[in-house]
């Protein structure tokens, strides 16, 4: 195939592509920093609420760990010492 | 893996000789297009940029869009979906990511 001329593009089009490209720029970096934003204060919640978490969930560790000793040594006629 | 490192180092200056004589007329021929067909509008357009959108506007308004052959509306459609690709490519610029929002 020989080469092609190039095409005289009608400036309208030109205009229309340039014009949308640079209002999907800024769409795009409008979503971003909303989405981030979203996204941000929602980890920083989450981080308070993780701490709560975790500090419940090590206790409750704790105590059915001792309860299931407790009923082992039951069980098995072990004598539980005093301060368990 | 220093032997593969000093042997990529030895054979590196041949390599990017390959990668420039292979991509040199390729490029060429993208900017004898570009030059002329990727360019943007200059301000000197403006008035063909203002005569174009009121021939639309007139075609609209006059019901002339209905007397346009399958062709050249299948040529319109196609024109629209590329302006409506180059607003998707400047969205992923925007965001700085192909796919999806990395927040």
């Amino acid at each position: 195939m020989a080469a092609l001329a190039p095409v005289q593009v009608s400036p309208l089009i030109k205009f229309g592509r340039y014009s949308a490209l640079l209002l999907g720029i800024m769409w795009g970096s409008h979503r971003f920093r909303v989405n981030k934003a979203a996204e941000d204060s929602w980890r920083a919640e989450e981080a308070e609420r993780k701490v709560i978490r975790d500090a419940q969930k090590a206790e409750e560790k704790l105590r059915f760990n001792r309860e299931e000793l407790l009923y082992l040594a039951k069980q098995a006629g072990v004598k539980v010492p005093p301060n368990f | 893996m220093a032997k593969a490192l000093s042997g990529l180092a030895a054979k590196a200056p041949g390599m990017i000789k390959g990668v420039v004589d292979y991509s040199t007329p390729k490029l060429n021929t993208f900017w004898h297009y570009a030059r002329v067909e990727l360019t943007p509008p200059t301000p000197a357009d403006i008035p063909k940029i203002t005569t174009g959108l009121q021939s639309l506007v007139k075609s609209a308004k006059t019901g002339k869009w209905k007397q346009v052959t399958v062709k050249e509306a299948w040529l319109n459609t196609l024109i629209t979906a590329e302006i409506a690709f180059w607003f998707f490519v400047g969205e992923c610029i925007g965001k700085g990511s192909i796919v999806g929002y990395k927040v």
